[in-house]
């Protein structure tokens, strides 16, 4: 009870800095949000790191092809890997499809066998729209000087099948493999697919 | 304690959500083995032709509150996708989409259709299939179904029987498919121009300015042109539709941006785009009958010209004489600066009422569906027979037969009618001048005719203004009034001269009269307008007395006999070969047959309103009167058809003669397989396509 009240209170103080858009190839706005455990996480404290955001609604078919294939989390690991933060955010608003709170996530991520640094929670799609995240999955890369390298799909197959995630590219893994090996991304923006991301209808 | 108690809150937490998630979604899902939007496959006919094509409609039915998407879904979801299973080697062609909607759900732009919908599929059999085989097709179909709040990926398994066989004709009942294709984006036909200017994105796209729109909205086809849930802004700049709205932020490099751009409900085009320059964004668009009031660069441009073309107007045969003795009048009324400001005044006001009054009965014709042109009311003989007596008085008026009170020079009557005569003699002039107004001022005049009602108007009335500019500037510039030669025994002599422009005026006009109404009309004009002559030479003998304009009454007498007459002596062939437009009936395949049967040669073309080198070539070429006549002269038939709203049938027409869209340009010679001709015309090319 007491996480949960830390969560909403950690929520109601959001703040992330009107930078303007989220372009690749500039800097990331930095953003702070509550975790499934209710402790807040800024951008900022992983300054030095390659970070991951991945936005998630573990009720939507798309993110459960990725999940439930264990695709996504085979992604975390390989991160994980490389030293790399993984921070999937949920900007579902309250009342609609895949809002959870920290109970909710916490169980989802342990479920799922799921890998990320952080399960973070954007009930009012704060950082969602700061980042103009569109769809769950929708994915981005944030390298270790804090500009945004990647911003899309998570692979260039745009379907609901699982079995289509083999020949798919990750975009993903190959931008971590290419920033670990020194060379610029090669694609930097794909277009998302998925679920529209829930937002509130503010 | 607290850590169990931790754990505990977390088990009652999950399992509430789970169950809540799951009656939410329960609440919400289609009954099992249901889709929310039913697939069914159907034909448009149960038999195809070995070698020939069938359409197929994958109907989609949504559930109540469930949406599917566009080809281009939006911000999220995906679009349809079909997986085959056809026999023989036939092969299914891409999806065409209906135009979309619009939904916007949390600040993200969804392309979909809410209601009923088709997606056509056209379906090709290979020529060695065997007649009578069965063609069962199947396919898979994988769609994204969605609410405002939940999507689900569908799967559908659909199917439709054919048989190879001799296609039956489409029976007229079954408009089933006539209703799928009219809710296909057209083609338009032309390219457009877009271009990124910082983080905005800019599209020109030709669309003649008088096309009506009704909310319009740019579908884009190519992902990262422009950010979807941006509101976009119209505007046109001439002949030329502008569509803003923002760039995405993550806006890559593009050669090309596809798109459908709906008019209206239901009605859309489908264009293509290149970068290019794209004009600075003009006029809000009229919409919904709304007209803007502000003038775009195009109608003042038109303006100019129609204001020049009216001022060269005063240095016409017709024209001159008149404006002349006007100035001469106003010179001798000296320094009474009042009523030099009010004849002015009041010449202007009849010089631009007359050319309003002719352009509003022309866009009225117009509106009607009448195919008038620029002095239209020249295509009637009787109008050139009244204007050729006019034309004969004021010359025997010059020439001092006799004294007319609006036109006296010394006359006692000119102080009494002033504003009066001025206003009249406005109104003459412009009614006068527009004979000589068709070659000088055929394209500013055409433009006005697409352009919307108000605008068209101004540019009629800029010609008026144009016509009585000289004359409202002597009114009100004293300095200019000066410089006008003292009154004297000279003016009468240049009156005399200036008879003979007249006198050549209605020579011309009796020429028009004979290429009309032939021989015969032509004499009877001639003749009315000797007995004009002789009553008016009566006239100027008992001129000064009271009952001085007696002997006119004989000769009204003759020229209305002579008006009816007129039309009786007229021969048809001669009456349609001075029409500026040609004369046409609306395009059906069956007129198009029974017209072949009779052997007649026959003209047919397809036009849209939004259509621009449709508009051109009608302006440019078929407008023309060198076409009329020829075509005329041939007896050559003109069917029209227009694809303005995509009717099905001339849809159908335009398919078979392997065009998706308009213009196209038929003719059809006696006995001979339909000429296609160029999408651009020219009168020469028309002229001899016929000869």
């Amino acid at each position: 009870m007491k996480e949960m009240l830390a969560a909403f209170a950690a929520v109601a103080v959001l703040a992330v800095p009107a930078t303007a858009v989220p372009a690749v190839g500039r800097s990331a706005p930095n953003f702070k949000l509550a975790d499934a455990n209710g402790k807040p996480v800024m951008l900022s404290d992983f300054r030095g790191r390659t970070v991951v955001l991945e936005w998630n609604n573990p009720g939507c078919p798309f993110v459960q092809k990725h999940y439930e294939s264990g695709n996504m989390q085979k992604a975390q690991a390989a991160a994980a890997r490389d030293g790399a933060v993984w921070l999937s955010i949920n900007s579902g608003a309250p009342g609609k499809q895949g809002h959870m709170s920290g109970a909710e996530a916490k169980a989802f991520v342990a479920k799922a066998g799921a890998r990320p640094t952080a399960y973070l929670l954007d009930p009012r799609g704060v950082v969602g729209k700061a980042y103009e995240a569109k769809t769950t999955p929708h994915m981005y890369i944030i390298n270790k000087a804090g500009t945004l390298v990647y911003a899309g799909g998570i692979d260039d197959k745009p379907t609901r099948n699982a079995s289509d995630i083999n020949g798919a590219r990750n975009h993903v893994l190959a931008a971590l493999a290419e920033m670990k090996a020194g060379k610029g991304v090669s694609v930097a923006t794909s277009r998302p697919y998925g679920c529209a991301v829930k937002y509130g209808d503010s | 304690m607290a850590a169990s108690r931790g754990v505990l809150w977390h088990w009652i937490a999950a399992v509430l959500a789970a169950l809540l998630l799951h009656a939410a979604a329960s609440a919400q899902f289609p009954q099992p083995g249901k889709n929310a939007i039913s697939a069914s496959l159907i034909a448009e006919t149960p038999e195809v032709a070995p070698g020939g094509s069938v359409t197929l409609a994958l109907v989609m039915r949504p559930a109540k509150g469930w949406h599917g998407y566009w080809k281009n879904p939006g911000d999220s979801g995906i679009e349809t996708q079909i997986t085959w299973e056809l026999p023989y080697g036939l092969t299914a062609g891409p999806i065409q989409y209906p135009v979309p909607g619009r939904l916007i759900v949390g600040g993200l732009m969804n392309y979909v259709y809410e209601g009923e919908y088709a997606q056509l599929i056209d379906v090709k059999v290979p020529a060695d299939v065997a007649p009578g085989t069965a063609l069962p097709l199947r396919a898979t179909v994988d769609y994204l179904a969605c609410t405002d709040e939940v999507c689900v990926p569908e799967t559908a398994k659909v199917a439709v029987d054919l048989r190879a066989g001799v296609p039956g004709r489409a029976t007229p009942s079954d408009t089933t498919f006539d209703r799928f294709r009219q809710a296909l984006p057209k083609p338009l036909g032309s390219e457009g121009r877009f271009e990124r200017a910082g983080n905005r994105f800019r599209l020109a796209v030709p669309l003649p300015a008088g096309v009506e729109l009704a909310e319009p909205y740019f579908f884009p086809l190519t992902d990262g042109a422009l950010a979807y849930a941006a509101g976009q802004t119209f505007s046109r700049s001439g002949d030329a539709l502008i569509v803003e709205t923002d760039a995405p932020s993550n806006a890559t490099s593009i050669d090309t941006v596809e798109g459908v751009l709906k008019l209206s409900d239901g009605n859309g085009l489908w264009l293509k785009a290149v970068p290019g320059s794209v004009p600075a964004a003009g006029t809000a668009p009229a919409t919904e009958g709304k007209q803007s009031s502000a003038l775009r660069p195009a109608v003042l441009v038109a303006l100019l010209g129609a204001l020049l073309g009216g001022l060269l107007l005063n240095v016409m045969p017709c024209v001159f004489p008149i404006l002349s003795l006007k100035a001469l009048s106003l010179a001798k009324s000296g320094g009474d600066e009042r009523t030099a400001r009010r004849e002015a005044i009041a010449y202007t006001a009849g010089a631009v009422l007359i050319c309003l009054a002719l352009g509003a009965i022309l866009l009225g014709l117009r509106a009607g569906g009448s195919a008038a042109g620029w002095a239209f009311q020249l295509q009637d003989p009787r109008v050139i027979l009244v204007l050729l007596l006019l034309v004969t008085g004021i010359a025997l008026n010059l020439a001092g037969l006799f004294e007319l009170p609006a036109l006296d020079v010394g006359g006692k009557l000119a102080r009494r009618s002033g504003s009066q005569g001025a206003f009249w003699t406005g109104a003459l002039a412009a009614f006068v001048a527009t004979p000589c107004t068709g070659p000088f001022m055929g394209a500013a005049l055409g433009a006005a005719l697409v352009l919307p009602t108000a605008a068209a108007l101004a540019i009629f009335a800029g010609l008026g203004l144009g016509l009585a500019l000289p004359f409202l500037a002597l009114g009100f510039i004293p300095a200019l009034r000066r410089r006008l030669p003292e009154p004297g025994p000279w003016m009468a002599r240049l009156r005399r001269i200036l008879s003979i422009p007249m006198f050549l005026t209605a020579l011309a006009l009796a020429w028009i009269l004979g290429r009309q109404a032939g021989v015969n009309g032509m004499a009877l004009g001639l003749a009315a307008a000797t007995v004009l002559a002789l009553a008016l030479w009566w006239v100027g003998h008992r001129q000064g007395q009271l009952s001085s304009w007696l002997p006119l009454a004989p000769a009204a007498l003759a020229a209305a006999a002579a008006l009816i007459l007129l039309p009786l002596a007229a021969n048809p062939p001669a009456t349609t070969s001075a029409r500026t437009a040609l004369a046409s009936e609306p395009f059906t395949e069956a007129r198009l047959a029974q017209l072949q049967d009779e052997r007649r040669p026959v003209f047919v073309y397809f036009t849209a309103d939004w259509c621009v080198t449709c508009k051109v070539n009608e302006k440019g070429a078929l407008e023309r009167a060198q076409v009329a006549e020829a075509f005329a002269t041939r007896k050559v038939a003109v069917l029209v058809g227009d694809w303005t709203r995509g009717d099905a049938a001339i849809g159908r027409f335009l398919e078979k003669h392997g065009r998706s869209g308009v213009p196209l340009y038929l003719y059809y010679a006696p006995g001979q397989p339909a000429e296609i001709l160029p999408q651009v015309l020219t009168p020469s090319r028309l002229v001899s396509m016929v000869s």
